[in-house]
């Protein structure tokens, strides 16, 4: 009887080993899980694509000093926000991975010639990581002929991130940005958007 | 038989824990993608595969690992070579045609919703973590986003 209880007890004692080991066990990979799930990358919340009202998560720039940049155009010269100085700039953050961003291109080259009476300038910046020869390829595609500029990857940093493209900035002849969107607009909105800037 | 029926009352708690294990984890989406971790048990010293679930949030898309365009960024997995889990190659499921509102005739290869990738491994017997990164791009029905790094970490056990 005596032998037994001591089988009996060192059966409940290992079986009781188990159990926590099972518990432990699964209590261990489920924080390792919950861990994995944390470092998930949180991406932006779908915007108001086209909004003039920047989300939550764009910062608003507008009624701010334009950030200034100096950055390498297409055939390796040197161009600054300076250069345009008490001229209304948009300033157009593309990729050429991104479709939206260039359905709008051929609508900025139009109203850059038709408001070049107006002094409006246009500067398009590629958030690319590709060849030079590649943005020329897709930008000739295009038909844009206003400047190309390749980012510092510091530019876009200065602007908000620019975690949406197309993003577009509208700066006033004082250097201030007037209008900011994110996303495709309608062609309307744009032209609407830049009369506030050459009308100032 | 008394110490029997003590044993099996004893360790049905230990067979209940362990399929704790095995259920699902839950997982609320964050952002445009999200990895869908499960504990997975495969045959050890075996050439097998594992699945990795993904989930693509409603409204979005990303390039499938395939793309009709060259200058599209093609969603690829990389993962850190393990010398006792080795992944040999990683399957991924066709796209499906998208075209954006703007410009119908164009059509893309793109993933959205649930998709799964298929990696086959050999791993040596006991608990492995898989350690990689989901590269993607990722658009909605009017802006792209850059490309992005989604971590992922494999759990599993060989037996």
């Amino acid at each position: 009887m005596k032998r037994n209880v001591v089988v009996l007890a060192v059966i409940v004692l290992f079986v009781a080993g188990l159990f926590w080991a099972g518990v432990h066990n699964v209590r261990r990979r489920h924080a390792e899980e919950a861990r994995v799930r944390n470092q998930q990358i949180t991406l932006i919340p779908d915007g108001k694509s086209g909004s003039q009202a920047p989300d939550d998560d764009v910062p608003d720039l507008r009624g701010k000093q334009a950030a200034g940049f100096t950055l390498a155009n297409l055939d390796g010269k040197k161009v600054s926000l300076a250069d345009y100085k008490g001229r209304p700039v948009m300033v157009n953050f593309w990729a050429t991975w991104c479709a939206p961003c260039k359905v709008e291109m051929p609508w900025f080259e139009e109203f850059n010639k038709k408001y070049a009476g107006q002094n409006l300038a246009i500067l398009g910046i590629t958030e690319d990581a590709v060849s030079k020869e590649e943005v020329q390829k897709a930008v000739s595609k295009t038909g844009v002929t206003y400047p190309i500029l390749l980012t510092d990857n510091k530019v876009d940093t200065a602007y908000g991130a620019v975690n949406y493209l197309p993003s577009t900035f509208y700066i006033g002849r004082d250097g201030t940005i007037v209008a900011q969107t994110a996303g495709l607009g309608s062609k309307d909105d744009v032209e609407a958007t830049i009369k506030k800037i050459v009308g100032q | 038989m008394r110490f029997l029926l003590a044993m099996i009352l004893l360790a049905l708690p230990v067979a209940q824990a362990q399929q704790i294990e095995g259920a699902p984890a839950v997982n609320k989406p964050k952002g445009h993608v999200v990895y869908v971790p499960e504990g997975q048990v495969i045959a050890a010293n075996k050439a097998t595969t594992l699945v990795l679930h993904f989930s693509v949030e409603e409204g979005f898309h990303i390039n499938s690992h395939t793309p009709r365009s060259a200058s599209l960024i093609p969603t690829k997995l990389a993962v850190q070579d393990d010398p006792t889990a080795n992944v040999r190659t990683v399957d991924f499921p066709k796209g499906h045609d998208y075209s954006f509102a703007f410009d119908p005739k164009e059509k893309l290869d793109v993933y959205t919703g649930d998709f799964a990738l298929t990696l086959h491994v050999t791993a040596k017997p006991g608990e492995h973590t898989i350690k990689g990164a989901l590269h993607y791009q990722a658009c909605d029905s009017a802006a792209c986003y850059p490309p992005r790094l989604l971590p992922v970490e494999v759990l599993f056990t060989a037996k």
